[in-house]
């Protein structure tokens, strides 16, 4: 084939100018994308995966257009690039114009996402460039536009990057749905190809992308290996009394040096407030940084954070504290040294972040492990051997997102209107509604057109009109308010915050700024911030000179342990008991180690340990699952479902990732006899519906529900004053929904995210399972121990009762005389 | 349903569980928030939430008329949520069961619909309204205003309640600060806020079909 395509030739060429040569995965990619296939991309970062798909579109151009393909001009849209980050593109088109300008080639490269001008966007509707790259809601943005069926005519090919990050979650969706559009309206005559990183389930993720074209597709793997060097920053003195309070911060003298010594850092935090909290104390630490000192996460104003991206890249930063925003594969060459604060509670994750230094093909990926508290040192060990055993994490799909589709249909309404049989045709065919049934169907049509269950005369319910199969919204206003509300990325309400004197800020959740009296302060983005009050959606701040300020915290920061790295940390334990270790971090934890087995015992990879323990807040019992939290918050409500029904009683409800707690007002009847049945798989799924509050989970997903099917009206930038008489809460939503319209699909929706998403139902049938053949350990300790200490102090609460709700007013009212 | 007999400021009030109060000396049932309207606002607006939600609230309120029969209804302020539309339509006939009952509305942020609208429906529309020195405001008060007793609405307020085992339940509420006291919504379609209260105020929360002192 090579011999045969004078494109690979042109290219071939440049790469030998450039004394380039191209890897072995790249050229099977060049090929089976000539041969017409679709497929997946699979290779580690640094290696070129971007060029193995789009210079096989580019020689494919050049093989079709031998004669004029650097003279042709406004050719269309031929290629789609679809990426999950608005802050990849910018990289993305700069490579792609580069290559072309040196190819000679005369494609044009555009971009489009949330912040395209809208001068730009005007430019692209005249004519569209042959590349647009774009963010999942942009496209959807795209057909929610007239005619938008003229911008594909010439599109051949759509390349989603980054495939791994997009398909656990409901973006991904978009993307399935974005496709089935342009595969119907090509007829099928489209390529899609996939850019992912290694995950467990990379033949499913093959599946999700291509739909029924899956048997055809190719999974395109390089052999290229990463090499990670991982160390601990071992503390210099282990605390008997672990707790996460501190953040880390205690460990930082000996980050200092480890970012002095090297070129660039990043300094990856788990959560926002995280984040915040390690730039003030680095800059204290180290006045000489500032200046060379950057703060990065997703609450920071969009133009100080692509100055901070723009400012990696020409090496003028020292180090950079960030999160998951800088997750993603954007290439700074002179990132050297990553150092992880906490435990990044995935293989997949950690890999992720260690891939960020030594983006060079070859370069060996240097990241440094900074426990927040002395036990998060078994999780280093549990990594590295997760990593040497190369464990990583599947990305589940999501399936029947019943909020996206009815938004994906609201954008086609709003478009050009759509007849309802040959949009069900094709959403059929994708992997997330493959098992949508005809009444779900009807259901959801019916919502968009009568508003569901219409009580007839008095009904004035107006969205989408029905004309026999065609379907369409012909209400400017509606119509206005769906395309400024596309897009599936929800947190809790962002309110933005600016100066008195104006200047921009960035954003806050509101239940934080709703807490706050004026003349509080705070900190973000680094600033000591006082709060004035709050106007228009907008929290308005003055500077402060304050010492002590609160750092925000954000809901979205907690990820859970995931199932391969809890099964090697149970190992790990395993071996620190064996006293045979030779993990420095197992080593560095020997004297906690002691104190745990003093006072109690530590639990074998064969056995299960429950802590009975009395302090002044009440009867504790403390159970060491090690499955991380999601699991556990399951767990831990089913057992005090079923000890509930031995006797009236009332739990209040603590996990982490390694286990977690019931605290009750009276002795807990947990016995050496009884706790295997308490702790059986017998009707599992019956007595889960009732025990688990799954009421108040489900309200909980229903909250990024509400606001993707359009319940929520979020208001038009600027203007939110107008609209107030349609503002709700998603939680005042779901009660009138579960009052008066039970059998709603959005409902039903919320209750099995709970059961699928959150409770991981499978995955705690497993652990159930493995608990069934294990030995179970109960002890009494005197006082509390270093694995329940971190339970009771950082953890998250629930609560679960069988006394009546009266009974339990009165207990309250007696307890606060 | 049982309510609870409050007596206070000299006078015998009949908390409902209903979300609320028949005052016995006057005769009168005191409801606030109902926010009729408020579903057919959202539907009209292509949001698509239940739509028997204020049919369920006025006959709620139809049972309270019929087990009290009280010669008036004294709704302390937002009655209905928006502009005028199909479920005001609904009321005025809902209205005409009840003729011999007198309908005042004090008014609140939400009653924006024209004067003649409230004429037509047979409601009288007060700023305040005071009956035997009983002020009732929409917008609670924080000071002495030289009245016996203030009644309020607005904040459709909840109560929050701890206890050992770091137990935490949160219930709507009857409560009774020094000055004013704060109805809870009847509405359905409404939301709650939690209030802050001192050791002096009198607080009973809505548990289900019973009402209950909190403190």
């Amino acid at each position: 084939m090579q011999q045969r395509s004078g494109g690979w030739k042109v290219i071939n060429k440049w790469l030998e100018d450039k004394e380039l040569k191209p890897f072995k995965f790249q050229e099977d990619a060049w090929k089976a994308y000539l041969q017409g296939k679709s497929g997946i991309v699979n290779a580690p970062t640094g290696f070129g995966k971007t060029f193995s798909l789009f210079l096989g579109a580019v020689i494919s151009w050049i093989d079709s257009h031998p004669k004029d393909y650097s003279g042709k001009t406004k050719n269309g849209l031929q290629l789609l690039w679809v990426t999950p980050l608005r802050a990849l593109a910018k990289d993305l088109g700069r490579a792609m114009e580069t290559a072309l300008q040196e190819l000679n080639v005369s494609w044009e490269v555009g971009i489009r996402s949330g912040d395209t001008a809208t001068s730009v966007r005007a430019a692209q509707k005249r004519q569209m460039p042959e590349v647009l790259i774009i963010t999942p809601e942009s496209l959807h943005v795209l057909m929610g536009q007239k005619e938008y069926a003229n911008i594909f005519k010439k599109l051949h090919t759509v390349v989603v990057d980054e495939w791994h990050e997009l398909i656990g979650s409901k973006r991904g969706v978009q993307v399935e749905l974005a496709l089935s559009r342009l595969r119907g309206l090509k007829a099928g005559a489209l390529k899609v190809w996939g850019i992912s990183a290694t995950i467990g389930n990379l033949d499913e993720a093959l599946e999700v992308l291509l739909g029924p074209y899956h048997k055809d597709g190719i999974i395109i793997r390089s052999n290229l290996k990463k090499n990670i060097a991982l160390k601990s920053v071992i503390p210099d003195e282990i605390e008997n009394y672990p707790w996460a309070g501190h953040l880390g911060i205690r460990m930082l003298p000996q980050a200092l040096p480890i970012i002095e010594e090297s070129q660039t850092t990043l300094v990856f935090t788990n959560t926002r407030s995280q984040s915040e909290i390690w730039y003030q104390a680095l800059l204290k630490a180290d006045p000489m940084l500032a200046g060379a000192l950057a703060l990065h996460h997703g609450s920071i104003d969009q133009e100080l954070r692509i100055w901070v991206e723009e400012a990696l890249h020409n090496g003028i930063l020292k180090a950079v504290v960030c999160t998951a925003s800088l997750d993603l594969g954007v290439d700074f060459r002179p990132v050297d040294i990553v150092i992880q604060v906490g435990s990044p509670k995935g293989v997949a994750r950690f890999l992720q972040r260690a891939g960020r230094s030594g983006h060079q093909p070859g370069a060996v990926s240097r990241i440094f492990f900074l426990p927040t508290h002395a036990l998060e040192l078994v999780e280093a060990a549990a990594l590295k051997a997760a990593i040497n055993e190369g464990l990583v994490e599947s990305r589940m799909p999501v399936l029947l997102a019943f909020d996206v589709l009815l938004q994906y249909l609201m954008t086609l309404a709003v478009s050009d209107g759509f007849y309802a049989s040959e949009i069900y045709e094709e959403v059929k065919k994708t992997f997330c509604y493959q098992d949508l049934t005809e009444d779900e169907w009807t259901w959801l049509l019916a919502f968009l057109t009568t508003g569901g269950d219409a009580l007839g005369g008095y009904d004035e319910f107006k969205k989408v009109e029905r004309e026999g199969d065609f379907y369409i919204c012909r209400n400017r206003t509606m119509a206005m308010r769906h395309r400024l509300h596309i897009g599936t990325i929800v947190s809790d309400a962002m309110l933005n915050v600016k100066f008195l004197s104006g200047g921009y800020v960035g954003v806050i959740e509101e239940g934080f700024i709703s807490r706050l009296q004026p003349g509080d302060t705070f900190t973000l983005a680094g600033r000591n911030l006082e709060f004035v009050m709050i106007k228009d959606m907008t929290v308005l701040v003055r500077k402060s000179n304050a010492k002590r300020t609160i750092v925000p915290s954000y809901q979205g920061g907690r990820i859970p342990l995931s199932s391969n790295l809890g099964r090697m940390l149970r190992e790990k334990f395993n071996e620190a008991l064996s006293r045979k270790t030779s993990d420095p971090e197992l080593i560095a934890l020997q004297p906690l180690f002691r104190l745990q087995e003093e006072l109690s015992h530590i639990p074998k990879d064969n056995e299960l340990l429950i802590e009975q323990i009395k302090t002044k807040d009440g009867y504790h019992l403390f159970v060491y699952p090690f499955e991380g939290r999601l699991v556990h918050e399951v767990m831990a409500a089913l057992l005090a479902y079923r000890i509930s029904r031995i006797q009236p009683i009332t739990f209040s409800i603590a996990m982490n990732d390694y286990g977690f707690e019931l605290l009750s007002d009276q002795p807990i009847p947990v016995t050496a006899e009884n706790a295997k049945m308490l702790l059986s798989t017998d009707n599992l799924l019956t007595e889960l519906q009732t025990s688990v509050n799954a009421t108040e989970m489900a309200r909980r997903k229903f909250r990024d529900i509400a606001v993707i099917s359009g319940l929520i009206f979020q208001g038009y930038p600027g203007k939110h004053k107008a609209n107030r008489h349609l503002q709700s809460s998603a939680s005042l939503l779901f009660n009138v929904f579960k009052d008066y319209d039970p059998d709603n699909l959005l409902l039903r929706q919320a209750f099995n995210e709970a059961f699928f998403y959150q409770m991981e139902e499978a995955r705690l049938r497993e652990t159930l399972e493995r608990i069934a053949v294990s030995r179970i350990v109960i002890t009494t300790p005197e006082k509390l121990t270093p694995f329940c200490f971190p339970i009771k102090v950082d953890s998250l609460r629930d609560t679960m009762t069988s006394e009546k709700l009266e009974d339990r007013i009165k207990k309250l009212i007696a307890v606060n005389g | 349903m049982v309510g609870e007999i409050f007596e206070f400021q000299g006078q015998r009030w009949h908390l409902l569980p209903e979300k609320a109060v028949f005052w016995e000396e006057e005769q009168a049932l005191i409801v606030s928030d109902i926010h009729l309207g408020k579903a057919t606002h959202f539907r009209k607006a292509g949001i698509a939430v239940p739509s028997g939600i204020g049919q369920e609230d006025l006959f709620r309120l139809q049972k309270l008329i019929i087990r009290y029969l009280p010669v008036r209804v004294i709704i302390v302020g937002d009655m209905f949520h928006s502009a005028e539309n199909s479920e005001v339509q609904y009321f005025k006939l809902w209205r005409q069961q009840f003729a011999n009952v007198t309908f005042e509305l004090v008014e609140g942020n939400h009653d924006i619909m024209a004067t003649a609208v409230y004429e037509q429906l047979q409601i009288t529309v007060h700023e305040s309204l005071t009956i035997r020195d009983i002020h009732f405001i929409h917008e609670p008060c924080d000071e002495a205003n030289g009245f016996r007793y203030t009644f309020s609405g607005h904040l459709h307020p909840a109560y929050v309640m701890q206890g050992t085992g770091k137990q935490r339940l949160r219930l709507p509420c009857f409560y009774f600060g020094k000055h004013c006291g704060i109805l809870p919504a009847f509405g359905h379609f409404t939301g709650h806020a939690s209030i802050d209260t001192s050791e002096t105020d009198i607080v009973f929360v809505i548990a289900g079909k019973t009402i209950i002192r909190a403190q």
